[in-house]
């Protein structure tokens, strides 16, 4: 009779007589012991920073405490050239300034991921994916310079003073329009963040099941039916973690936002007024820093982002794998 | 600190460099390298310098234009072998710095530039009209107070921006020391000069170039800068009124005026020396002129201090005739007398 060729299947005798090669003797342990070295070595690096940031923060966290969080002045002449420094102008400015691009930049990205899946002829939405996520590739230094040429005298002698005539008696509007300010840090930021959301939002999108979206076609729903009762549905936990990734960059983002906000440790209800984020104080201060209280003070502002971005980063984890688990 | 882990690799290859004695030199050999940090007023001058000096002395210098803070902070953390700023050092600074000597070795000027459509160059302003723009209590260009000093000119209705430095800087010393002596209010408010002061307001740009990108792109700005850049950028720029009640034109004369107003020169390479709003016994002074300072440790690391020495012994008196083609006038005869007793202090 015919059976399988003796060549396919391993002799019996080479089954009870296996003895593992040299290369499999080393090759197995030296896998688990290398990746196993790169996983230290990265909560390691990750421990290091951290070390780094709270101990040389030292000085101003021993003298302030947690109210260095609530202190709003940043004057690094006071008492005898010592200073006197506190966080608040800028955690506000950099929660708001965020805040604004992730409103503007979610529904944006939401909107081209749906035309890119759903909507687009086939032939346009290759190319029109690629240009997006070349956004992404922009360097932040030339998306600041192009918002101090362009974006900042758009906003500050067009579309500002055009708000202010409308929209004066809101505080939002009310202050003098002014190239350099919140206003424009957020478009910045959301034409940086944009690109991210965009391109994981696009994924989720085109991963909804099939059958859902048939389903609901074999029902009589219309596109834009089919899309919000399934495919926005299907996809929101992926959106929020898409949202999560483009706020991580929206907060981290120094230079580009150190080139347009004006740099003014300030809180003033105005979009249009200057302002600073914890980031763009750290960029702008850090070479010239007075050693002592100066130094200790700029680095716990960057302790105090470091634990904002570590925040937003365990919310989203947790949020995703709430959604996930049902 | 990155600046200073690069700063140190620098330092630490240049050290490299100079470790092979050079000819006829004596023992232990001269260095063949210099580096520092520090102002961006002095870096048109400093760019001039360093291919000068190595063609002629075979010393290559480096310098990392940070601004004068950070050219402070540098040479506390001894990353560099001299520091330049326009700002002396402060108390807590110069305690920090273990015996540090401040060396005027090039003399310019703070210029009050502005970008206003529909205005004329050369606008005057006052020193109290000054403290009051950048305390925000005069808002708008077509003020009362600045119609006042311009009769003849057609204000626009255009609001005022007020820009500063963010960065530890010469520029904003003297123009803080200026305003503090010509405004009591502004003294109040403000303080006492320092690189670094806490502005009410207003737009912060990163060195004299950052400060120059804010006024190029928004009309309605008015900053301080250092005149090479304000005259390089064509920037216009306002006539300042000095004691005398005169509105003299920023450039050599006006400023060699100011410096020779100078009744001493203090010795031992300490303290600075501030020339801002000279008394009115110099009517042709610019009011906002500035010395910038080598700032020096004196104790200096093996085969530095022969080189450091002949450098600014060079930079001090053959080095200042490049000067005036950057708009720095040459220092006067009894600062560079002071200048050469104080180089040999350094050890």
């Amino acid at each position: 009779m015919s059976g399988p060729t003796s060549s396919a299947l391993p002799r019996r005798s080479e089954l009870l007589n296996y003895r593992p090669r040299l290369a499999d003797r080393i090759g197995e342990p030296g896998l688990r012991a290398l990746s196993a070295l790169a996983g230290v070595l990265a909560v390691a690096l990750i421990l290091w920073i951290a070390e780094t940031v709270f101990n040389d923060a030292g000085p101003a966290i021993t003298k302030y405490g947690l109210g260095f969080i609530g202190r709003q002045v940043w004057n690094p002449d006071a008492n005898g050239g010592v200073g006197s420094f506190g966080a608040l102008d800028f955690i506000y400015g950099t929660l708001v300034s965020s805040l604004i691009a992730m409103v503007i930049a979610t529904p944006l990205a939401v909107a081209i991921a749906l035309y890119l899946t759903e909507l687009a002829p086939r032939v346009v939405r290759r190319p029109v994916a690629i240009l997006v996520e070349l956004l992404a590739a922009i360097p932040s230094v030339i998306l600041g310079l192009w918002g101090i040429l362009v974006l900042g005298p758009f906003l500050g002698n067009r579309l500002e003073p055009f708000l202010h005539r409308i929209l004066g008696w809101i505080p939002l509007f009310g202050g003098i329009p002014s190239p350099y300010g919140m206003l424009t840090a957020a478009l910045v930021l959301t034409i940086m963040a944009l690109p991210i959301i965009t391109a994981v939002a696009r994924e989720v999108f085109a991963s909804t099941p099939a059958e859902l979206k048939e389903g609901a076609w074999a029902l009589g729903a219309t596109r834009w039916e089919m899309v919000r009762m399934v495919v926005l549905p299907a996809g929101r936990a992926g959106v929020v973690g898409a949202v999560i990734l483009g706020l991580g960059r929206a907060l981290g983002e120094a230079i580009a936002v150190t080139q347009v906000i004006g740099n003014t440790p300030q809180i003033q209800a105005s979009l249009f007024a200057p302002a600073g984020t914890l980031a763009a104080q750290i960029a702008s201060e850090y070479q010239s820093a007075n050693p002592g209280l100066g130094q200790a003070s700029l680095i716990f502002l960057a302790a105090i982002l470091l634990v904002i971005s570590l925040l937003v980063n365990v919310i989203a984890r947790l949020y995703v794998r709430r959604v996930s688990v049902r | 600190m990155i600046v200073a882990a690069i700063v140190g690799g620098t330092l630490a290859l240049a050290a490299c460099g100079s470790a092979t004695p050079s000819s006829g030199t004596g023992s232990g050999g001269r260095a063949k390298a210099l580096v520092g940090a520090g102002s961006t007023l002095v870096a048109p001058l400093m760019s001039v310098w360093q291919p000068t000096y190595y063609k002629r002395y075979g010393v290559a210098i480096t310098y990392g234009a940070i601004g004068s803070g950070g050219g402070i902070v540098q040479l506390i953390a001894r990353t560099v072998d001299f520091g330049a700023s326009d700002a002396p050092f402060l108390r807590a600074q110069a305690a920090a710095c273990h015996g540090c000597l401040e060396i005027p070795w090039a003399l310019a000027a703070t210029l009050v530039a502005y970008h206003l459509k529909g205005a004329p160059n050369h606008l005057r302003f006052s020193g109290r009209v000054l403290a009051d723009i950048w305390l925000g209590r005069i808002r708008r260009w077509d003020d009362p107070a600045i119609r006042r000093l311009n009769p003849h000119v057609k204000l626009p209705d255009t609001a005022i921006l007020p820009v500063h430095r963010v960065d530890g800087s010469g520029d904003t010393y003297a123009f803080v020391d200026y305003l503090d002596r010509v405004s009591p209010r502004f003294r109040a408010e403000i303080g006492p000069p320092a690189p670094i002061v806490n502005w009410p307001g207003g737009v912060g740009g990163r060195g004299n170039s950052g400060v120059g990108g804010v006024l190029s792109a928004a009309n309605g700005t008015i900053a301080y800068i250092a005149i090479a850049y304000v005259l390089q950028s064509h920037f216009d720029y306002g006539l300042v009124e000095n004691q005398a009640g005169r509105f003299p034109t920023p450039g050599i004369p006006s400023i060699a005026a100011a410096a020779d107003a100078l009744r001493s020169v203090p010795a031992g390479g300490r303290r600075g020396v501030s020339i801002v709003d000279p008394p009115a016994s110099a009517p042709d002074a610019y009011p906002i002129s500035t010395f910038t300072y080598v700032l020096v440790p004196t104790a200096t690391r093996p085969g530095i201090a022969p080189t450091l020495r002949r450098f600014i012994s060079w930079a001090v008196t053959a080095g200042q005739r490049f000067g005036p083609k950057l708009d720095f006038a040459p220092l006067p005869q009894a600062v560079v007398r002071a200048d050469l007793a104080d180089v040999r202090l350094i050890r």
